[in-house]
């Protein structure tokens, strides 16, 4: 073989090496798009048969993943889909596979106990579902069992509605909200306490709706240094329920990370109100709340659609309280499922450890949204 | 050993008018039909061009990220396009640049073909390079107008590098000079990745090659190289001084922002096929030959290296080569530039496989390459019908932004949800201020910059990273004047309902809803740092624009003739027989 050929050899024997390198042990950037996967998957521990799973969910690849299945006779790939990314429009529907973890439980020659643990990103932040998958031995490879979330069946029913509702009439549809010309509702902070955190200053409260009419609020908070120069300034978003009907009350919660409580000399809090529509409807009831001590600190219940529509998430805030009664921690979770009318629904909002000891009682409130007929 | 004339060599080049008019009858038609409009980047193009048109030298776009400096990215094809747009408008005036750098294109692969193999050859090159799925690709389906438009300029100073270090042809160094620093101007990546791809084969050329059975002296050569390459250096670094300092000042340290082109092509065919297959369309058949001759010609041995190498990157994460050369580098660079850049280097031998081919089998050949070129062509083409920027084309930003500019709207920044590529269509059309952009190395905000998240209109495609960044900036919407949310992926809308916006308007059918924040004053200016001085804003408008001026002005200084002392012909005798073909 003479130099040319030697060297056309070498490069394209070089290039195959390169090629099978990068598919057999992809770059991290390539083999999240290719769900983590290289070229052969193998299934030959549980692990890896639940992993490939994982795999095969973050690319939502649900004919493989369905395929995948040692039950799949059980039920639909649509069914199995529909598992995963609701049944109804939630934050399920649009939400990507950020990571998983899979650990396993129990493990005997044929068959294994397998915690996978998906981390889902969705507009309102990650939320996490934890299945315990059974995998099963079939010849030299394994397949896990899915344990499907079955689609709840609401029973036909006449559901009375009976609720407040208040409408507002505005000059005009393309007018700019808020700016009414009206006065705004009396609303107060009935409580405000500054917390300092290992990520920040927290700001706890709770604000009243003191007006006979509902409004919209926000709570705005300044920090202050010791020569009143302002420091930073932030706002409540999501850590509070926007909409207050008449003498309602929301706990609110605003974050200054990286701040430190020792270099604030004041704290000014502005809290905004203004006029809007609203309904007493959807109605969700709290059942059967209760706090979980330490360890995993936690508070648990169940959400009930009383109303007849669906809400297609929810929002739960709940302020925890010391013996005085004062607040000493707000914390708040997403519902990942659709609340569907009279179909319970658990919540679990989980408290920081070192305060548990402190808790004593609770307050729930929970908002409530629905996709469709917004404006 | 150099073969003396044979056959196949002896056939006369297709004259470059008829590779032209080929160029013409294939993209003007669609440069016409305002086809790039549909792709990635080609309203970002647009973008930056309205800015010049305004504000020649005002880098300052306050139109983005609450205000963000043009002078990140080299401005050459976007203030032509301001230029012509005077004449045109502005989408015909991008046409306008892009159709020139089409054509530019053809004679730059002919002069660049022509240091490596005979005139035929090039010739079949430069008819090839009309055909190109890669150029295609990036001219309807990426819209990258700055790369499209540097790598012509740079083909087109090759030769002159080559005459230059060869020769000591002062006319060439001053021509190459002026022609690289127009591609810099142009595209500054296509320059630094170029010199190692094609410049330095060109480079190995010169010393290699032989003239009268003679090599140039080392002594010469060095010196002619670093002579060029000091004053090219200089040249760069006056002509995008405003780039350089504000890359020194804000060096892009962002959380990487994820870009399938990074994928492995074999683990995710669907990239694979639209970053590999479409690039390179029926090159990809020629890829043996590409190897066989380019190693068995010892002549073409440093071109074969160039195309390797960019091929091996090219390939993104389909091999480790490219983050083991780029380091961190490959988190930030997008890869179908090498792809391009590697069918540019394939072009000579393609130009010798078709020489080669039509020799030997005439009518049959010309038929069959015609064909693979049509339709590598055709699929490249249609590839941003079959596979969009934006899977829903339907959005027309006219009357959303006429809402955003009436009864002072204005006053407040926007940022829209769901609106794909569009914002930029839609930044040209209002006078309003977004918080999002699209040119992710010249935002500075740092909600933006430390989450790994694309353009907050997409931010759901970007997983946890672009949420993230959403949810930051509309945290901080007080600060910024950010008072609006234009909503047409209602996924996005628990966020907003729950964060305290409440819809106020609806646009287009009810396809779109306008959301509000209540008590959020109006925007103003930010004073940030990034704000390029007078002076860097009077260079940006001046050189760039310049170094183009001058690199045709001294284009149109008359070459010397040299008398060919022979034609080079790139196969070794007792390699191969004439006529054959490599196998």
């Amino acid at each position: 073989m003479n130099k040319g050929r030697l060297l056309a050899a070498a490069l394209v024997i070089a290039t195959v090496v390169f090629i099978v390198i990068g598919t057999v042990k992809p770059i991290p950037s390539a083999a999240a798009y290719a769900g983590g996967q290289n070229l052969l998957p193998s299934s030959s521990t549980p692990e890896e048969a639940v992993r490939n799973l994982g795999d095969e969910i973050s690319v939502r690849d649900w004919g493989k993943a369905y395929a995948s299945l040692a039950n799949k006779t059980q039920f639909s790939e649509d069914e199995f889909e529909h598992d995963l990314t609701g049944y109804y429009p939630s934050l399920r529907t649009d939400a990507t596979l950020n990571s998983f973890e899979v650990r396993p439980l129990h493990a005997t020659e044929n068959d294994a106990e397998m915690r996978l643990t998906l981390h889902w990103a969705t507009v309102l932040g990650i939320y996490d579902s934890t299945r315990d998958l059974h995998v099963i031995r079939a010849g030299d490879r394994w397949e896990p069992e899915w344990p499907l979330y079955k689609r709840p069946a609401v029973p036909p029913q006449v559901i009375p509605v009976n609720y407040l509702r208040w409408d507002v009439i505005y000059p005009g549809p393309g007018d700019d909200w808020g700016v009414q010309g009206v006065e705004a509702p009396h609303v107060r902070i009935v409580d405000m306490r500054p917390v300092q955190r290992a990520e920040g200053v927290v700001i706890l409260g709770e604000l009243l709706n003191d007006d006979v009419v509902p409004a919209y609020v926000s709570v705005t908070a300044t920090l202050q240094s010791k020569t009143g120069k302002a420091l930073a300034t932030e706002d409540s978003f999501d850590k509070i329920s926007h909409v207050l009907l008449p003498k309602q009350v929301t706990p609110f919660l605003i974050d200054f990370p990286d701040a430190t409580l020792s270099s604030v000399g004041s704290i000014r809090m502005t809290p905004f109100s203004t006029l809007v529509p609203a309904s007493a409807d959807p109605v969700i009831e709290i059942d059967n709340a209760h706090l979980n001590p330490a360890p995993n600190a936690s508070l648990s219940g169940q959400l009930i659609n009383e109303s007849g529509q669906i809400v297609n998430v929810a929002h739960v805030l709940g302020t925890f309280y010391d013996k005085s009664g004062q607040v000493v921690w707000i914390a708040d979770e997403y519902t990942d499922r659709a609340l569907l009318p009279q179909t319970p629904e658990a919540f679990l909002i989980h408290i920081p450890e070192d305060l548990a000891r402190r808790v004593s009682s609770q307050r729930t409130v929970v908002a409530s949204f629905e996709y469709g007929g917004v404006l | 050993m150099l073969k003396p004339e044979s056959s196949v060599e002896s056939q006369r080049p297709i004259p470059m008018s008829f590779i032209l008019l080929a160029a013409v009858v294939v993209h003007l038609p669609l440069l016409l039909m305002k086809l790039p409009l549909k792709s990635y980047d080609a309203n970002f193009h647009i973008f930056f061009a309205s800015h010049y048109l305004h504000h020649w030298f005002d880098p300052w776009n306050t139109k983005w990220y609450a205000g963000f400096s043009q002078a990140t990215y080299p401005p050459l094809p976007q203030q032509w396009v301001a230029v012509l747009s005077n004449v045109f408008g502005l989408d015909m005036a991008y046409m306008a640049v892009q159709f020139a750098a089409i054509l530019l294109l053809v004679v730059g692969v002919y002069r660049f073909s022509r240091l490596w193999v005979s005139p035929r050859s090039a010739s079949i090159a430069a008819l090839a390079s009309v055909f190109l799925g890669s150029e295609s690709f990036l001219v309807y389906s990426a819209g990258q107008l700055g790369t499209t438009f540097a790598a012509p300029i740079y083909l087109n100073g090759l030769p002159f590098l080559f005459d230059w270090v060869r020769h000591g042809k002062g006319r060439s160094f001053l021509k190459a000079t002026a022609l690289f620093a127009a591609a810099a101007a142009a595209h500054h990546a296509t320059l630094l990745f170029g010199s190692f791809f094609f410049a330095l084969p060109v480079l190995a050329l010169a010393l290699l090659d032989r003239e009268n059975g003679e090599r140039i002296s080392t002594a010469s050569f060095v010196a002619r190289t670093v002579a060029i390459t000091v004053v090219v250096g200089a040249a760069i670094a006056v002509v995008l001084l405003p780039f350089w300092i504000a890359l020194i000042h804000y060096p892009v340290t962002q959380t990487p922002i994820p870009h399938p082109s990074r994928a492995n092509y074999i683990l995710s065919p669907q990239w694979g096929l639209n970053y590999f297959v479409v690039p390179y369309g029926a090159l990809i058949l020629a890829l043996p030959f590409i190897f066989m001759r380019g190693s068995m010609v010892a002549r073409l041995r440093p071109l074969l290296f160039g195309f390797w190498l960019a091929f091996l990157i090219g390939l993104g994460g389909t091999t480790p080569v490219g983050r083991v050369l780029l380091g961190r580098a490959f988190e930030v660079l997008t890869f179908e530039r090498f792809s391009y850049w590697a069918t540019l280097l394939a072009l000579p031998f393609v130009g010798l496989l078709g020489s080669e081919l039509v020799a030997r089998y005439r009518t049959k050949a010309v038929v069959g390459l015609t064909a693979l070129a049509a339709a590598t062509c055709g699929l490249a083409v249609s590839w941003s019908t079959y596979h969009p920027a934006d899977a829903d084309q339907g959005l027309t930003v006219e009357p959303i932004a006429a809402w955003l500019n009436r009864d002072g709207h204005d006053q407040y920044r926007y940022v829209t949800l769901g609106f794909g590529n569009q914002i930029a269509r839609l930044a040209v059309k209002t006078d309003a201020s977004s918080v999002d952009g699209e040119w992710y190395s010249g935002r500075m905000l740092p909600e933006l910059t430390r989450n790994g998240g694309g353009a907050l209109t997409s931010s759901k495609y970007f997983g946890e990273g672009g949420l993230d960044a959403l949810r930051a900036i509309l945290m901080h919407a007080n600060y910024y004047g950010l008072k609006w949310v234009l909503v047409r992926d209602p996924s996005y809308n628990p966020l907003l309902a729950f964060a305290g916006w409440r819809p106020v308007d609806y646009l287009e059918d009810k396809t779109i809803t306008v959301w509000s924040k209540d008590g959020v004053p109006p925007a103003t200016p930010l004073n940030a740092p990034q704000i390029p001085p007078q002076w860097q804003g009077v260079m940006w408008g001046i050189f760039p624009f310049g170094s183009s001026i001058l690199a045709i002005l001294v284009i149109l200084i008359p070459e010397k003739r040299r008398q060919e002392a022979r034609e080079e012909y790139p196969i070794e005798a007792g390699d191969l027989a004439p006529g054959r073909l490599a196998s």
